[in-house]
This record gives structure tokens, sequence and C-alpha cells, in this order.
């Protein structure tokens, strides 16, 4: 099913992605909306709720008699949930959440997915991140952004991971993006022995040796990178005071570095965080109450600090997730893979509200919420307008904006 | 020993022209005549398994490339090595229910039974990671589980995931085994009906009544053909020759079910008739298509990455003849000329499980521990858990600087650990710097460093004032030579096999 009509468009060069024939063109531009200033300083940071975040139980439909219907020992009762208007609301747990989007800085935007959805956790990731749909794909839209985006090359971190490993968004032809787990994991061993530190710089740029390989450079340029990113990262960020009470969890751990690595100016244009399992099969309101709780705290610490060091509206944050779940509820209280979910933006540009079209639980694909607004939509317009660079090389395609940032 | 740098030479001492781009198949294809010196014997260990221990390179030193060839192909039975304990295998537990009795458990004791199972197999996993890692490390015969880590990342499969139990992992891993040096067709056939790929690719759903392509259109796009070489019609077709296989959930056991089979009529790669999935496969390795794609790959297995079409062609025209008998020609390829040129010298990235096994191997230690889990984990390779259908992209992919720190940490963890106490051939080495240098260089890095990088070694050997060597003890002696073994490990070259 998949790569079949996209990948010919897709070779023979700029694709249009006809999907305005979808209600949701309200959102769209007529024409493409020029970048904002000031790009130079801006950051984008990507959340990935892992898992396959449930968006009805996220930003609740609780206008619609059907969410109830088919969603009887899931539904968030009417009263439990932060109404937004008489249609829609929040997850309880997200009252932090909920504060920062009365306060217009939250863009929600419904139905977001792409052509012919995966229902594979791990190719649906990867189609999300590869931003490839029709075929595969060995570079992430940010990589291929950092790849394209004219840095400085001699920056380590224009680019940073704040996972263990490097997510496919991330990766690129050119630029090496560092995987940083936590200050403490970003270290080599041997950086603690001064005298094998010494002899290690030496022998890992020994470029004198007795054979060639294809990947001798690369291997070098890693090692060297890896020791003196490692070495540095440190001593850039030490000067950040952290202005905020994060929660004592893995993303606001993330999220506090990120903040940090923003707030000591070092060039960094992309970071990425990960936060789940939102894979609820069963039991789901528990886990992904808590989740979404953790998440929600964890975004307002974050901007608070970035507040308080008047940086908010230098960083955007967005998320996604690799796919939203099956509408109706399974046999154990859970919900099973599906298709379309909202997706957040937060900060910097952000025009507040909410975009595209509420799901139709009635009108489903196959019992999986429609998508109504690809993705590659979303991901234009934040290259466009608040990375400030061309988006067709990234996207291999054209695709229109949202207007959304302002 | 002779050393032979980059820019020496337009033909290099196997025959094969550098850099011209242009290569002579028919003398980069015939066997290399002379003996295997230290360097290359290394060479050979390294590709055709998981390296050398000192003595294994030592013992190859000298040899014939064909009789050591021979040696590693022909290798011996290994059915009396211990099989892993403990395979967790579901269906003990569900069989006792059945599929009514699973029905009739409350949503609070179903949801408990599957928790319980979960933990059961991730637990499984994990000993049966550390079995494979330690039966690489003590295998007689490491070109077999050489090619069971190459199947297994070629046809993929990840445990736990559709269903997929342990159990079904395990037999998985079993059949690559079995086929280690069999033929690519009969592979082929049984991977497709094996239990873990039927769930996987989801053809256990494959009914004639609502085919499922996924299956059909792997197997031509990643396992046999690759993208571009059959149509969307092709998938189809495949996917309705594919239908009737299950495996049934209780047991675990695959079955053909002939009244969920598509009988009709199939038109698949230009041929027609009433086809099963043992047809398309057999249609499929007909194709000359089919034959250049695993030269490709075990061209980049063994030998180099991007390999010229010509030598593809050569290498696809010896699986022809051999009716895609792997013995024979994964026996010529590492005889090559090709496969002791230059070119193909350190030309490949060693995957993690290559550079923890290799260096178990390579500094004498008998057994890997379970901290080796978590720095597989860390360098990106989980055994069992290959990343997606597509495998593990490996080369380049393995180097990025979180997987190389990760790579450095394991290398710097190991020698410091206590296990390095009384067996490995570290603590024989005398206290004396030159030749230390030279024990450690020679032996974990065949000598490929630089006059300055042997400077560098012998200095940190030396060490200076408070820390010179001669007021060291032996026992900070030791620690010193473990340093040092680090940093030998850690220069550039130890990361390529």
């Amino acid at each position: 099913m998949r790569r079949s009509k996209f990948l010919v468009g897709a070779l023979s060069g700029i694709t249009v992605v006809a999907n305005a024939d979808h209600i949701f063109a309200r959102a769209l531009a007529a024409a493409p909306l020029p970048g904002l200033p000031g790009a130079e300083n801006r950051c984008l940071v990507l959340v990935n709720l892992q898992g396959g975040n449930d968006g009805l139980n996220c930003v609740v439909p609780h206008g619609d008699a059907d969410y109830y219907r088919v969603r009887p020992s899931l539904a968030i009762p009417r009263s439990d949930v932060l109404a937004i208007d008489a249609q829609l609301g929040l997850n309880p747990q997200m009252a932090s959440f909920k504060a920062l989007y009365d306060k217009g800085m939250v863009a929600i935007v419904q139905g977001v997915g792409y052509p012919n959805p995966d229902h594979s956790h791990f190719r649906s990731t990867e189609i999300w991140q590869t931003a490839a749909p029709d075929r595969y794909e060995h570079t992430g839209w940010l990589g291929r952004y950092l790849d394209e985006a004219d840095l400085p090359a001699a920056n380590l971190f224009n680019g940073v991971s704040l996972a263990s490993i490097l997510p496919e968004v991330m990766v690129g032809t050119k630029v090496d993006v560092p995987a940083i787990a936590s200050e403490a994991a970003y270290g080599l061993r041997v950086d603690r022995n001064p005298m094998q530190r010494r002899a290690f710089t030496a022998l890992v740029r020994d470029e004198r040796l007795p054979f060639s390989s294809p990947y001798l450079a690369h291997v070098m340029e890693i090692e060297d990178r890896s020791q003196r990113g490692s070495e540095e990262l440190p001593h850039l960020i030490a000067g950040y005071t952290t202005s905020a009470t994060y929660p004592a969890t893995p993303l606001g751990r993330s999220l506090a570095l990120a903040a940090q690595i923003v707030g000591s100016n070092i060039g960094t244009k992309v970071i990425y965080v990960q936060h789940g399992s939102f894979d609820t099969h069963v039991n789901q309101v528990a886990v992904q109450n808590r989740l979404l709780g953790e998440f929600s705290d964890a975004v307002k610490a974050f901007y608070d600090d970035l507040s308080a060091h008047g940086n908010d509206r230098r960083v955007l944050t967005m998320t996604f997730s690799e796919f939203g779940r099956r509408i109706e509820e399974n046999g154990s209280r859970g919900t099973d893979h599906g298709e379309a979910s909202p997706l957040f933006l937060v900060g910097g540009g952000t025009k507040g509200g909410i975009y595209g079209d509420a799901p139709s639980l009635a009108a489903t694909n196959m019992g999986n919420v429609r998508f109504t607004t690809d993705f590659r939509n979303v991901y234009a317009t934040v290259l466009e307008r608040w990375l400030g660079r061309p988006s067709a090389p990234v996207l291999n395609g054209t695709f229109e904006q949202l207007a959304l940032l302002g | 020993m002779t050393v032979t740098t980059a820019q020496s030479s337009r033909v290099d001492v196997a025959g094969v022209r550098r850099p011209s781009g242009s290569i002579d198949v028919a003398v980069a294809l015939r066997p290399y005549e002379g003996a295997l010196d230290a360097r290359r014997a290394a060479h050979l260990l390294r590709r055709a398994g998981f390296g050398g221990t000192p003595d294994e390179v030592r013992g190859f030193t000298g040899m014939a490339a064909g009789d050591a060839v021979e040696r590693l192909v022909r290798f011996p039975s290994t059915s009396a090595l211990p099989a892993p304990e403990n395979v967790y295998d579901p269906t003990t537990l569900l069989s006792q229910y059945g599929p009514r009795g699973l029905r009739d458990l409350s949503p609070d004791a179903r949801r408990q039974l599957f928790v319980q199972l979960r933990r059961q197999e991730v637990r499984s996993i994990a000993s049966l990671q550390l079995w494979w890692l330690n039966r690489m490390l003590a295998t007689p015969a490491p070109l077999q589980e050489k090619m069971a880590l190459f199947f297994h990342g070629h046809f993929t499969t990840a445990a736990i995931q559709k269903g997929v139990s342990p159990a079904m992992a395990y037999r998985q891993n079993q059949l690559f085994r079995q086929y280690a040096l069999g033929n690519l067709r009969e592979l082929t056939r049984a991977v497709s009906k094996d239990p873990a790929m039927l769930l996987y690719l989801d053809n256990a759903l494959n009914v004639a009544s609502h085919p499922n392509e996924n299956y059909a259109r792997e197997l031509m796009e990643l396992y046999t053909l690759g993208v571009d070489h059959y149509t969307e019609d092709d998938v189809r077709e495949s996917a309705r020759a594919w239908t009737g296989w299950r495996v049934i959930r209780i047991t675990g056991q695959p079955f053909f079910a002939p009244r969920l089979h598509d009988d009709g009529t199939k038109t698949f790669l230009g041929r027609r008739g009433n086809f099963d999935g043992d047809d398309i496969v057999s249609i499929i390795f007909a194709q000359p298509q089919c034959a250049r794609f695993f030269a490709a790959s075990l061209l980049g297995l063994f030998v180099y990455d991007n390999p010229e079409p010509e030598l593809v062609d050569g290498v696809a025209e010896q699986l022809q003849r051999h009716d895609y008998d792997l013995a024979p020609v994964v026996s010529a390829l590492l005889r090559s000329n090709a496969f002791y040129s230059q070119r193909a010298y350190r030309a490949l990235v060693k995957s993690p499980a290559e550079l923890v096994v290799g260096t178990y191997k390579a500094l004498g230690v008998a057994t890997i521990g379970r901290s080796a889990l978590p720095a597989m984990r860390a360098m990106g390779q989980v055994l069992f858990y290959p990343p997606n259908v597509a495998g593990w992209p490996g080369g380049e992919n393995w180097l990025t600087s979180q997987m190389m720190i990760a790579r450095q940490n394991f290398l710097a963890g190991l020698v410091n650990a206590r296990i390095m106490g009384a067996s490995s051939w570290l603590n024989a080495i005398p206290m004396d710097p030159v030749r230390a240098t030279h024990a450690l260089v020679g032996t974990l890095l065949q000598d490929d460093a630089s006059p300055a990088s042997y400077a560098q070694l012998k200095a940190y050997l030396m060490g200076e004032g408070a820390s010179a060597l001669a007021t060291l003890g032996v026992e900070n002696f030791q620690e010193r030579m473990h340093g040092a073994a680090y940093l030998t490990m850690a220069m550039p070259a130890y990361q390529l096999s």
C-alpha cells in the first residue's frame, strides 16, 4: 500500500500533496507565509510521545455523545474535563498545560497523520521521523534540516538529542548530532584519568596509519567529536541557573537540561526529547493520565524557566506521537494502535488556539481517526516560519503551511 | 611484516587494481596464492567470525589461505554446545486455559496473566542474548554464528512484538544456524513458514478473503530482490499465493489451512499458474536479480561495502552456478584476492556484537557477563530486537557520538573489570615499556598504528615524575598495563574490521 503513487511523485521532483480538499483548509494559508524575523536565535524542541498517545483522552471531545458511547469504561467524565469550549477540553491531569493554553501559548492541531497509516510502532515512528510515508529513508527531517541549514560547522551542538540513542529524526548525512542521555552519561571514562586522557587525545587523532579505510576518517571524526563534546558541554552550560522547579521525572530532567542548553546560547537549533510509553493496550486511564500529567508539569516548568531568563519567545516546542489509538476501547480497558491524533505546539511564535478538524467518531477509517492534516504541513510551517529554511529540500516536496505561528 | 600504505601502489599486493574504479573480476575472484601474514590471518578471523584469540591468530599466521579458509568453512558439529536454559514458552501457560478458558477469565485476571507473561518473556530474552553472545565467543564454528547473526539482521524478526515468544525467537535462531552455509532458497522457504516470521510480518493473518501483503512485499523488497525489481501487482499476487499459513496461538506451531488458501491462478513476475508460497520462492530465485541481491549482501558482509557492479555480477554468477549453496560461494569469497586486497582491509565498521565478542576473545576473557547487555544497548545493537524490518543499517550508522562513547566506555570498563584478573595474557606482559608496547599493538591491532602512536603508548607506560614506571609496584604496573591496553583499543583501527 505504501510507496506507490507517492513515490512516483517524489521522484519526479516537487510533490504537492493534494489534501486541500480536506475541510481543515481554513487553517491553511492561501500563499506561502514569510519566515518570522530572528530565526538565527531560535530553537525547536521536539517531544516524542512514544508508544502512540491516545488523542481522544488527551484532547477530549466531551461535547460528542459518540465519545461516551464508544468509550464506556475509558471516557473522561464531562465534569472532569478541563474544558476549552463546549466541544473540547484537556485531560484532567493537564492543568498546568491548560494554564499555558489559557495564556495563548498553545496551538492544538487536530487529526494529524499521513496517508496509508501504518500500525506498526517502529514503522510509523520511522515515517514521522524521516517524514517519508512513501519510502524507506535513512535520514530524518531534522537531520536533513541540519545538513542544509548552513550552521557553524565548528559547533558540536547545532542539534542535540537528549536521549540515550540518536533518534532517526536527527540523522543526517553531514552533521553528527550528539545523543546525550544526561550530563553524567555523556562522558568518557578515560577523561577521569588525566594521564590516560592525554594519551587518548593523541592516539585517536593519529592520522598516519599504515592502512586506508573508507570509514577511518569518520571513526576519527566521531572519536574526536565525542571526546571534545563530552569535555566541552559541562563548561559551556555551567553558567546557567535553573529558575523553576521541574518534576523529578525523566522528561523533567530532559527539559531542565534543554532550558540550560538554550539559556547558555551555544547555538543549538533543534533539541529532541522523549516521553512515554503511551502504548496503553491495557489499563489506559491510569497510565496515560500519569504520563500526561508528567508532560504537562514538565512543559509548564520548562516555560517558567525559559521565561525567567527571557527565552520563552525563542523556543518552540512541538510534540508528535507515532499514532493515535483505536476509537473504540478494547476488552482490557485499553485501546489498540490507531491513526491520527492531535499535536501540540507551545511557546515561541505560537498563535494559541485549535487548528484543524475535530476527529469524527462517525466517519472513521475502519475504526480509526481519519487524518485531516498531513504532518508534513506542520513540518513545513516550522521549517519555513520558525527555523527560516526552505522546506522543499527537507521534505522532498512542497507542503502548504498552517497559519499557526505569528 | 610488510607495512603497506594507501598511497603505495595502484596495483595492490593481491593484484586488484586501485584506485582506478575498474576491477578485473577474474583476478579479484581468483584464489589468493600467498600464505597469511598476521594481518591477513586476523582479517580472516574477524570477517569469518568475531576475531581471533592471540593464539588463533598465531596459529593461522603462515598458513596457506586455502587451508585456513577450509578450516573455517568446514566447521565441526556444534550440537554438543550448551543450549540456552529455560527459554520461556508462554504456550505452556496458555495451553492450560485454551482459547475458551482465556475468554472466561475476568478482565483483571487476564490482564494479570499477560503482565506476568510479558515479564517472563523480557527476562527470557535477556538470558537468550547473553547465551548467544557467549556462544559467539566459545563456539568452535564462529562462521556459523556469523551467518546466524547476518540472517537475523537480514530476515528480520523482533521478539515479543506481535506475539513472537522467546521460544519462537530461539527456534528461528536455530534455523539460521542450521542453514548457516546451506542453501539460500531452502532457507528462504523455511523462514517463510517459521512461526516468528509468520507473526512478525503478518503472514499468519493472510487469508484468501482478506489478503495481507506485508510479508509478500518484504520478501521481495528486503529479503530477495530489492525495491524496483517487482510491481505492486507482483506483491498482490504473491500475497494471494501465501494465503493459508497460520500459527496456532496456544501451541505456537505453524500450519497450513487449505480452506484459507487462494487456489486461483496468479500472475507473478511474468509467470502464470496456481502458485503457492514455495512456487513464489522458486520464481524469485530464478531471477538473475536475486543472485545479484544476495551477492551484494555477501560482499558487504565479508569483503567491502559498495562493491563494484562487475564484482557483484561475478559473485552472483557463482551463486547461480552453485544453485544458491552458500558453502562453496562463501569459501571462494574468503579465499579471493578481493578479500585480501587493500580495499577490503579494515574496510568495515565492527558491529557492537563483533566489538564485544571480539574484545573478550582478544583479551582472553572466557565468559561474557551481564554488563555486556546494557553496553550493547547503548552501542545500538540489541540482539533479537532489530530496530525495524530492514534490520541494523550498519556501517557508519554505528558511529554516532553517543554510540562511540558507549564503545569507548565498554572497552575502558572491561580492562578495569575484576574479570580481567588472572586469565588474561595482559598480566604476563613484561615490565618493559618497549616490549609491552609492541605486545599490545601487535596483538590487539596487528601493528596498525603509526610510529607516533607507539611512542605515545610507550610514554604512557613509562609515566613521569611521581608516577614513573620505576616507582610502581607490581599491582600498579598491572593497572598501568590495563590502561595501555585500553588506549590501544581506543585507537581508530580497533573500531574497524
